[in-house]
């Protein structure tokens, strides 16, 4: 891979006695769709709002194209941002918006609107072209916000939870125009957002963030599947997780004894110790369930104590002996024969390959 | 509560305080038209006989001029003060900010007669007294913290993100000062600049005390009544209130009108 | 707001000019008229000097202390009838009327709150002159004629063209944000509609009712045209004592002995009001 576009080195950021960024390394390639994904107050805002230049770093260093940032301001840099509240200005058209940037640059007058009108155009709102933004609905003014962005023709297009105000159709919906507006354009998003589904649904990493620090950095599908942390699986939800005491640890498997029983986790590097506390998480729909012991490596005894459908999707929850919380996902049809009764007992078990040993903290 | 009937006596007892404070409004246009030199009831014959009078009057017509001049340029030195501070406030914290709003906004609270005495105190010292706009430099102070009021209000429903959008978009301050700021607070200004205008086109006793000679419409109506009973005062009192009313209707309307639109 | 926090010119434009102004047109002046009240008077010339006489000479002066308690006296009953006099239609207007009912009406009374006082005082003039408006209407009932012009009900008149808009803006506008929910409780809970606004409603919107209270009695200390005019200015008030010592007499430096005076009963009483505003509620009641 080539030179990163943007690189974080020890960037931290301070409000006062607060810390809204620790020590953040990353770096940001050329035309990938990155999301920082974290709850309120972990510092993603904080993170984006740096790369616009609307905060400056209190220590450590930001580039963008090998260029130091720090201390740029704002209105030279070509980082165009995609608002939480879309800040369109209600006192201007559609166009008009879409043109602010140009003019601000100093674009003459006729291809200013010629590019606008192009954008508008392009994001299938060009019939709203004249119409102030007031009265435009919450998807065409999302289109507005984006179109006076990418007018700009930047390198990177940032964005600070743009669909949270839409409804949950809409946001499906602009989750497609997005990212096939960024697969076309090539260039690079940066998309902050607390909703786990959009970041997984959309982007090609994903920046997990917790109280100013990085949780993890990875593909959607490695987090998922193998969170790094504690906080991590409990943020991605949909896992299990067990703690217990290392007894074995070789290339093959780790041998973890919990309150719940022996079970068997891949051996992760470096490999922990043998009486180390572990603790190991295994993905809902990575469980199986039966209705009498299936006799494999890992397997726990559990009382069912309700479940949900989200579509075909059922999630089951279970309770084990000790007060152990199980989920278990699976798919509707595959459900059929069992007795799902709360108060009904299971057996649970997973492949070692699926068990993930967190790292410690 | 016993609804009907309380609900009747309220609104009389609530017709009852608009008439006390609008009566003297009516009374002054009726008693206008009327040919009575002491007017009472029943009212005598309707008259033009005093707007006639001050119309032909030159020295009417020079404070007629002489308070347009006033309160005009008041207004939009006022504005641009109270505008400043506003944004000074919406924008920035600083050390002493409490002080520097105090600096604005007290004004208003201290009594028009002391401030009369220390604006002629001072105004003569520094040797700025006697003229036309040493009217207006008083009044600015007066009226500024009006317009500080009305236009904070509108930078208070003003998105905050919206003037970092425009610096984001590539605008450096000014730019977003003149593309931004100014256009969302325009109506603001407009209402600031009609009851700044106002309160200056009505102010009688420190322009009285800084103005020398230069008189306006209130230091006329004042010299007239400390005379006798002139009924010319209220044709001149209803030129006054039309134009001092419509310029608090305005600006009532015009900042009214705009926070229902953006809250639609 | 975040952005570049350093100083700059872009921050100075708006902030400097505007310090710079207020010193020179409003600390400036004020300053000057304290510094006035040591100068002395001769030969029809104020002369720069550091002397009391003039404190002296007011402070020591009867007719000084009888118009400072007269003033006080008036004010505080202005002050005191505007607000009670308001209360039973701001009453009216935050609670029964609609919501559009009381923007009009708010928007009504801030007219004349802005509009041409010295107009509306000279009308009542004629209104409640001995052969006026108000004795010819009385005079068809049998009643009067009564004495009104230079009486303290005159004075009283006057001081409420000024401070009854007001009164009754700031009281609809204070008790209209009461949360209404607070009030259906207590009258729930059994409390009687004369206890509902003496336990819940005045509580509530103590803070509003004090700061209307002391605008109305900072309008009337500080007014000569109502005393003047309306009262005949038998019994003159401090305002009417600036007037006089400062336009007749070209005594500025009492003129602001007596408006030093004024500023600081102004601001003991403006204090104690605001301390009290702003207290926190002592005990339930």
């Amino acid at each position: 891979m080539t030179n990163p576009l943007v690189t974080f080195r020890n960037v931290e950021k301070r409000f006062g006695d607060f810390v809204a960024v620790r020590d953040m390394t990353l770096d940001i390639h050329e035309g990938e769709f990155l999301a920082i994904m974290g709850s309120s107050g972990c510092g993603k805002t904080t993170t984006l709002r740096m790369l616009a230049g609307l905060e400056s770093p209190t220590a450590g260093e930001i580039r963008i194209g090998g260029r130091l940032m720090n201390d740029v301001r704002p209105h030279e840099r070509d980082t165009p941002l995609v608002w939480q509240s879309l800040a369109l200005f209600p006192f201007l058209s559609a166009r008009e918006n879409v043109e602010f940037g140009l003019k601000m640059r100093g674009v003459a007058a006729a291809e200013r609107k010629h590019r606008a009108l192009d954008w508008l155009d392009r994001m299938q709102i060009a019939e709203f072209a004249e119409r102030n933004v007031a009265t435009l609905s919450g998807g065409q003014k999302q289109r507005v916000a984006l179109a006076r962005s990418l007018v700009m023709e930047p390198q990177m297009l940032l964005l600070d939870e743009p669909l949270s105000a839409l409804d949950a159709n809409l946001v499906i919906r602009m989750q497609g125009v997005l990212t096939r507006l960024q697969k076309e354009l090539g260039i690079t998003f940066v998309y902050v957002t607390h909703s786990q589904s959009e970041a997984f649904a959309m982007a090609d990493r994903v920046v997990i963030m917790s109280q100013g620090d990085i949780a993890q950095t990875g593909a959607p599908r490695d987090i998922y599947r193998a969170p790094a942390n504690r906080f991590v699986a409990e943020f991605v939800g949909r896992n299990n997780i067990l703690t217990g005491t290392v007894t074995t640890t070789n290339t093959g498997g780790t041998e973890i004894a919990t309150p719940q029983g022996n079970f068997t986790a891949q051996t992760p590097t470096p490999p922990p110790q043998t009486g180390q506390q572990v603790s190991f998480t295994v993905s809902a729909d990575l469980v199986s369930l039966s209705g009498d012991a299936p006799g494999t490596v890992n397997q726990a005894r559990a009382t069912l104590i309700s479940e949900e459908f989200i579509g075909s999707v059922v999630t089951l929850f279970l309770e084990g002996p000790e007060g152990q919380e199980y989920k278990v996902q699976m798919q509707e049809r595959a459900l059929t024969g069992f007795d799902l009764t709360p108060g009904t007992d299971f057996w649970l078990s997973w492949e070692p390959g699926n068990a993930n040993i967190l790292e410690a903290g | 509560m016993q609804g009907r009937g309380l609900n009747i006596i309220l609104a009389l007892y609530v017709a009852l305080i608009f008439t006390f404070i609008f009566a003297p409004i009516l009374f002054s246009l009726v008693f206008s038209f009327n040919s009575q030199r002491f007017p009472t009831i029943p009212l005598g014959e309707f008259s033009t006989e005093w707007y006639v009078k001050i119309f032909n009057d030159p020295d009417v017509w020079q404070a007629v001029r002489n308070s347009l001049i006033v309160s005009s340029s008041t207004a939009v030195l006022g504005t641009a003060l109270g505008f400043c501070t506003a944004y000074s406030d919406f924008r920035y914290n600083f050390r002493f900010k409490g002080p520097y709003l105090a600096l604005i906004l007290l004004p208003p609270t201290i009594p028009l007669i002391i401030m009369a005495l220390a604006m002629l105190a001072w105004l003569s010292r520094i040797g700025l007294s006697g003229q036309l706009w040493s009217i207006i430099l008083a009044h600015s102070v007066l009226t500024a913290p009006f317009a500080m009021a009305i236009i904070r209000l509108r930078l208070h429903q003003m998105d905050p993100d919206l003037e970092a959008a425009a610096w984001n978009l590539g605008g450096n301050e000014w730019q977003a000062m003149r593309h931004v700021i100014l256009p969302f607070c325009a109506p603001a200004i407009v209402s600031a600049l009609c009851l700044t205008a106002a309160v200056s086109f009505d102010e009688f006793a420190v322009a009285w005390f800084v103005s020398g000679l230069n008189k306006t419409v209130p230091i006329v109506i004042l010299e007239i009544v400390q005379g006798n009973i002139d009924p010319q005062v209220n044709a001149i009192g209803t030129f006054v209130f039309l134009t001092s009313m419509t310029l608090v209707i305005l600006a009532q309307a015009i900042f009214i009108s705009r926070q229902i639109k953006s809250h639609s | 707001m975040s952005a570049p926090r350093r100083l700059n010119l872009y921050a100075l434009t708006w902030r400097l000019p505007i310090i710079l102004w207020q010193l020179m047109f409003f600390v400036g002046p004020v300053l000057f008229m304290v510094a006035i009240s040591f100068f002395v008077v001769r030969n029809y010339r104020m002369t720069e000097a550091f002397e009391f006489v003039n404190w002296e000479k007011m402070l020591t002066r009867g007719y000084f202390w009888d118009s400072y308690w007269y003033t006080l006296f008036i004010a505080s009953l202005s002050a005191s009838v505007a607000m009670l006099v308001a209360f039973p239609a701001a009453w009216a207007l935050a609670f029964r009327a609609s919501d559009n009912l009381r923007r009009w009406a708010v928007f009504l009374l801030v007219i004349p709150f802005f509009t041409s006082y010295l107009v509306r005082t000279f009308s009542w003039y004629v209104i409640l002159a001995e052969s006026g408006v108000l004795n010819a209407m009385l005079g068809y009932i049998g009643l009067g004629p009564f004495k009104m012009l230079n009486t303290h009900f005159g004075t009283v008149v006057g001081y409420l063209t000024l401070t009854l808009p007001l009164a009754v803006i700031l009281q609809t506008v204070t008790m209209a944000n009461i949360d209404k929910t607070l009030i259906e409780a207590a009258r729930n809970l059994g409390c009687k509609p004369l206890a509902t606004i003496w336990r819940v409603v005045l509580p509530l919107s103590r803070t509003g009712f004090i700061v209307a209270a002391l605008f109305c009695f900072i309008l009337a200390f500080g007014d000569f045209v109502a005393p003047f005019y309306l009262g005949g200015s038998q019994e003159p008030t401090l305002p009417i004592l600036i007037l006089d010592t400062t336009k007749s007499g070209q005594q500025w430096p009492r003129a602001a002995v007596v408006a030093i005076m004024m500023m600081l009963t102004l601001f003991t009483v403006a204090f104690t009001a605001i301390a009290l505003a702003y207290r926190k509620p002592a005990g339930s009641r």
